[in-house]
């Protein structure tokens, strides 16, 4: 895209009253969360002896209360931030690395090929998500990596076929011949030319990836399948924060309202992305 | 719509449910230990009762030779004994459909019910208050962990309030229509908020694509009423694709709300699977697995129909 | 337009996604420990009224003997010959008392290098369906639990016994191979089958297994699996009250099935489920003070301990480091984190039994003593990194730690184990299973430290855990100088030998420390308080062996 362009696109985004707002508050939490060790007085592990048992409510040393570990609850939450919001961003990115490579291969070449790749996206998205993620959870060892992988090893399908159809109709036209005439090879043209031309529609379902990726996460930790504990993300401390759900709301809502405000800007994000990138045509 | 044009799609669907079969065949045996791992540790059980276990079903037998037998049973319908109960896993998985069923279909119901009035007043009315309201409320949906929400609904419903019964299936011993409502309230509910959000947002979207076409220009400009306009013309054909997103959520019901039932205490189908990943019980999860499969893929079957029957302009060679 | 159909399929499939959720099954804890709260005797137990239990696991059999999880429900229903009583003590249930040397109800045989046990059987007691109970039923039981193709979990005892005769109906002499002290442990404890009823049939899939046929004060009569299980009173027990009354005082008792704690919870609180046994601590910090509820605490046989991977090539066989890692574990804070339930303890043998717990200091694991930790460390030359974790040689002092994902209070108690070594300098890194996984991991040794619990019978077979042949000792421990010493604690019927036997075990444990005994567990039951004779059970024959005794006193109108 040309600057002129992308200035427009931009300003198109920021008209979006959705949009706007999930930028600041993105732009905040993403602040807090790389501060975080530098101001906060706790390390994210620190057990307080004297009040390990019970959790303990919000006051003046521990504004979020600490959880029954004696831990402060509010240095929690924000390093969770930093796992939460690097996982999201990583399967995202995962994701839609995969879903662009298959979905572009598929849609470039046609014919066998798109067949195959198509048939093998169909066999994968025909096996409910549910034992297959059991399954590795039970095959490996617990750790960031193999989260990042899962979650993004499961979820690329619905880019490859965003991307699939985008190619198709796009190497149909005549800057393809062009190029080619000019002695652009297959993955020149690929890369340089028709990619850049798809990348509307790649951009939002990457934004929409980072969504269902935090929420993902979330419901794998329920399962121990990812990040253990003392690492906090937020969806191992919704998961031991639950049992209090009755005694200690106040551990409970903190990473619940985070995930619900991070997932809802972010979908406001792509929506407004959607609409910026919609209207340009 | 052809008969060769059912036909080739039901064709179609055998080497996809053999693809889905080999992927989930290969995946249980290259799990470390094996089908038998319920077994293998067990201090009880000698080498030589594992041995006639593994005689039993036949575990000697080269791979591709167990894969094929596997196959014929599967498609006889004999699908073996689950392990930690002993008893037919057919069995098994059919007690527990009934539940699944109906706490799925019921939250199915639910979101359609919903979907569809939310799709087309933020379409209809798009850039209104109320446009901007729902879009909200439906974002918001989508939103929200769903045993959050669970936990939340339960502690105010039934603890606080006390209008809802807990968790379970029924009153035991007072069973009747109102209390299966009661018990399904709940689940129900926090079940289909996340597809009521999904699906109003895709209907708005895709019926805003439909007002844009020309031909409801000239049926305004002939002077049909609006609200003709919009039913009988633009949610007729925005409702198309909106066939195979429902069609994909029918087959996952199929997979259990696994949090949902174990927060409520729900007898279903999720919980099972969990239950028999625990404890190694590979009988009922392949028989589980495959019945997941299977039903995705009739269920995109029946989609591919649907959408041929209702719209004649499509045509699949 | 395609991309945006295929975009919101992504939203659509996004919405899905969230629905994909699993909770492990929450296991309960069969925790014990604590003062024993006895109830008190009213003057008039009430007959009548319905029991609404909440199990916190799912049933997955109820024939005790395959089952994997403890058989609450099947206490209820199956008798044994013997059963331990809430102190632990085996009393006579089908049998008319219990065997000993004293009264010669053990023999011994072959020049004392084996033994006869002979029970004699209670008359006139039927079985559910009516049929007599009989000594051809022992006998039944003995074969089919150790017959080769019958898969099940509790085998224990069946090997040891060479034959069975059965001069009379009501009198049976069990032969056994060798000396035998933990004979009634297992086989006949857990209960007796109906011959009549499955003599010929292939127990593996038999109705049994929904729907048990014993001689107890309650039948099924009726298993929805996953569900309830509804256990009807039966009219024909064999067992009165003192005053003559027939027992069980309950017409009812319904387990129903709640695998998760938070709604477990719930229904305790609403009224909806009258006991709780075995509940997680976690649970019963929240209900305490809750309103017409009672905690229960009973004291336990079992006891949690760290594990250590002794594997050839484990860092871990360094005994100075086995020991350094003892010594910085502050059980106090393990204690109260559980809510000062348990009790902590420094040997594998709890002080419930008195004959055998011995807890001179030499006989006990190291106290809690960072400072000495550090400088063992230091001295062996694990150096401080500038991030303060130690490494020795370029290579890090890092472990696995491994305990059943799930389990709430493990996954607490690990936490603060790995808060502790972090302290002296070792990182520690969770890497928990659940299930079948975990039992495999435990058994294969498959870990670093292992934070795990055991519960033993009232006659605790230690060689199990820490024997060199020991079909629990994933571990890779093996010392002839204790499996010598276990063998003398195994075999000697005499209380004397036996008590010198067992400190010499324990002495033995405290020197080679191939686990660090933490605290002795609690069992917590949360129970109406119109619920009266409820006594909990340490041992793994849970607190429903005494189901007969409950009474419900009638509720006031709007009270659970």
């Amino acid at each position: 895209m040309i600057d002129g362009a992308r200035a427009s696109l931009w300003r198109r985004l920021l008209h979006h009253r959705g949009a706007r707002a999930s930028l600041v508050l993105l732009l905040l939490l993403a602040t807090l969360v790389t501060v975080v060790p530098m101001i906060s007085p706790f390390e994210y592990d620190q057990e307080d002896l004297d009040l390990i048992g019970q959790p303990s409510q919000p006051g003046r040393a521990h504004w979020f209360g600490t959880d029954e570990l004696g831990q402060d609850s509010l240095t929690r939450v924000m390093y969770g931030g930093r796992i939460s919001l690097a996982v999201g961003l990583a399967s995202a990115l995962v994701a839609t690395f995969l879903g662009t490579a298959i979905g572009a291969l598929a849609g470039f070449f046609g014919g066998t090929i798109d067949a195959g790749l198509m048939r093998f996206t169909d066999v994968i998205l025909s096996i409910p998500l549910l034992p297959l993620v059991l399954l590795l959870s039970g095959l490996f060892r617990p750790g960031l990596p193999l989260l990042v992988m899962s979650i993004g090893g499961l979820t690329w399908m619905g880019t490859a076929r965003v991307v699939r159809s985008q190619f198709l109709s796009l190497r149909e036209l005549e800057f393809v011949d062009a190029a080619r005439a000019l002695g652009a090879g297959n993955g020149r043209l690929i890369v340089r030319h028709i990619l850049p031309n798809a990348a509307a529609p790649i951009i939002v379902s990457a934004t929409l990836a980072v969504g269902s990726s935090i929420m993902l996460e979330s419901a794998l930790s329920f399962l121990g399948f990812g990040v253990q504990p003392p690492t906090p993300t937020w969806g191992n401390l919704l998961k031991t924060a639950s049992p209090w759900i009755g005694a200690a709301p106040w551990l409970v809502l903190p990473p619940g309202l985070l995930i619900f405000a991070t997932v809802l800007a972010v979908n406001f994000l792509g929506d407004g992305l959607r609409e910026a990138l919609e209207a340009k045509q | 719509m052809s008969p060769q044009f059912l036909l080739r799609r039901l064709v179609g669907m055998v080497p996809l449910l053999l693809g889905i079969s080999l992927v989930l065949f290969m995946i249980i045996h290259l799990a470390p230990g094996g089908p038998l791992d319920a077994y293998v540790d067990n201090p009880s059980v000698t080498p030589e009762a594992l041995a006639q276990i593994k005689v039993a079903y036949g575990l000697d037998q080269p791979l591709p030779v167990q894969y094929l037998k596997w196959i014929k049973s599967m498609a006889q319908g004999v699908w073996g004994y689950s392990i930690r109960s002993g008893r037919p896993v057919t069995q098994e998985i059919a007690e527990r459909l009934p539940a699944t069923l109906l706490l799925g279909g019921t939250a199915l119901v639910l979101s359609m019910a919903l979907a569809l009035p939310i799709g087309v007043v933020t379409a209809a009315l798009r850039r209104s208050a109320w446009d901007h309201a729902l879009t909200f409320l439906s974002f918001a949906g989508i939103s929200i962990p769903v045993f959050w929400l669970a936990l939340m609904m339960q502690l105010l419903f039934a603890i606080s309030l006390g209008w809802l019964p807990v968790a379970g299936y029924e009153t035991i011993g007072a069973a009747g229509l109102l209390d299966r409502l009661a018990h399904l309230a709940m689940p129900a509910v926090v079940l289909s908020l996340a597809t009521v959000a999904a699906w109003s947002r895709f209907l708005r979207a895709s019926m805003v694509d439909a007002l844009g076409q020309d031909y409801i220009r000239t049926a305004y400009a002939k002077g049909h009423s609006p609200a003709g306009v919009l039913i009988k013309h633009a949610l007729r054909n925005a409702l198309l694709p909106v066939v195979t997103v429902v069609s994909m959520e029918m087959a996952s019901i199929i997979s259990g709300a696994v949090i949902t039932e174990t927060v409520f205490a729900w007898p279903g189908i999720g919980r099972l699977f969990v239950e028999s990943m625990d404890g190694r019980d590979y009988p009922v999860l392949m028989g589980l697995m495959m019945m997941g499969s299977a039903a995705l893929v009739v269920s995109n079957l029946a989609a591919d129909v649907v959408y041929a029957l209702i719209d004649p302009r499509i045509r699949y060679d | 337009m395609p991309a945006i159909d295929a975009l919101l399929l992504t939203l659509a499939a996004a919405a899905i996604a969230p629905q994909l959720e699993t909770a492990p099954p929450v296991q309960a804890a069969p925790l014990r420990a604590a003062p024993l709260q006895a109830a008190p005797m009213r003057a008039a137990p009430i007959h009548g009224g319905t029991l609404t239990v909440g199990l916190p696991y799912d049933i997955d059999t109820l024939n005790v003997y395959s089952t994997a999880e403890l058989g609450d429900v099947e206490a209820a229903v199956v008798e044994g010959l013997l059963a331990p009583d809430e102190h632990a003590k085996y009393i006579p249930v089908l049998a008319t008392e219990v065997p000993t040397l004293e009264n010669g109800g053990i023999q011994l045989t072959q020049g004392g290098s084996a033994m006869r046990v002979v029970y004699h059987l209670r008359p006139g007691v039927k079985w559910h369906d009516g049929a007599d109970f009989t000594a051809a039923d022992v006998k039944f039981t003995w074969e089919t639990v150790r017959d080769p193709r019958f898969l099940a979990e509790s085998k224990d005892g069946s090997q040891d016994v060479t034959s069975i005769d059965t001069p009379d109906d009501l009198t049976v002499v069990v032969n056994y191979r060798a000396i035998s002290p933990a004979f009634a442990s297992t086989l006949f404890t857990f209960g007796i089958l109906p011959r009549h009823l499955l003599e010929g049939h292939d127990l593996n899939h038999d109705v049994y297994n929904q729907k048990p046929v014993g001689t107890g004060p309650f039948k099924v009569s009726e298993f929805r699996r996953g569900q309830y299980v509804v256990l009807d009173r039966n009219p024909f027990y064999w067992r009165r009250d003192e005053q003559g009354a027939s027992l069980p005082y309950l017409d009812r008792v319904i387990f129903k099935i709640i695998a998760s704690s938070n709604t477990l919870g719930a229904l305790i609180r609403a009224g909806d489920v009258l006991l709780a046994p075995r509940i997680p601590y976690m649970l019963a910090k929240q209900l305490q003070g809750a309103r017409n509820i009672e905690l229960v605490s009973g004291p336990s046989l079992g006891w949690v301990h760290l594990d250590f991977g002794l594997k050839s090539g484990s860092k871990l066989r360094d005994p100075v480091l086995r020991r350094a890692i003892a010594e910085a574990i502050n059980r106090a804070a393990l204690v109260k984190a559980a809510g000062g339930y348990p009790q902590a303890i420094r040997s594998p043998i709890v002080p419930l039994l008195e004959s055998l717990y011995d807890s001179s200091p030499d006989a006990s694991a190291p106290a809690y003593d960072p400072d000495a930790a550090n400088q063992a460390l230091d001295a062996a030359g694990y150096r401080r990194g500038p991030d303060g974790y130690r490494s020795k040689d370029g290579a890090p002092l890092q472990f696995w730690i491994t305990t059943r994902s799930g389990e709430i209070d493990g996954e607490i108690g690990e936490q603060i184990i790995m808060a502790e070594l972090k302290a002296i300098g070792i990182r520690i890194s969770a890497d928990n299973k659940s299930g079948i996984a975990y039992r495999e991991a435990r058994y294969r040794g498959d870990f670093d430290l292992l934070y795990s619990r055991w519960v033993t019978a009232s006659d605790p077979v230690y060689s199990v855990f820490y024997g060199s042949h020991g079909p629990l000792n994933g571990q890779g421990y093996a010392s002839a100088e204790l499996d010598a010493a276990l063998a003398r604690m195994e075999t000697s019927i005499e209380p004397a030998p036996r008590r010198a036997a067992a400190r010499d075990v324990q002495r033995i444990l405290a020197q080679d420390l191939p686990a660090v005994p933490l605290i002795n567990m609690v069992s917590i039951a949360a129970k109406t308080r119109r619920l009266k004779n409820f006594t909990t059970n340490p041992t793994n024959m849970t607190d429903f062996i005494g189901i007969a005794r409950w009474y419900l006193e009638p509720s006031q109108a709007g009270t659970p």
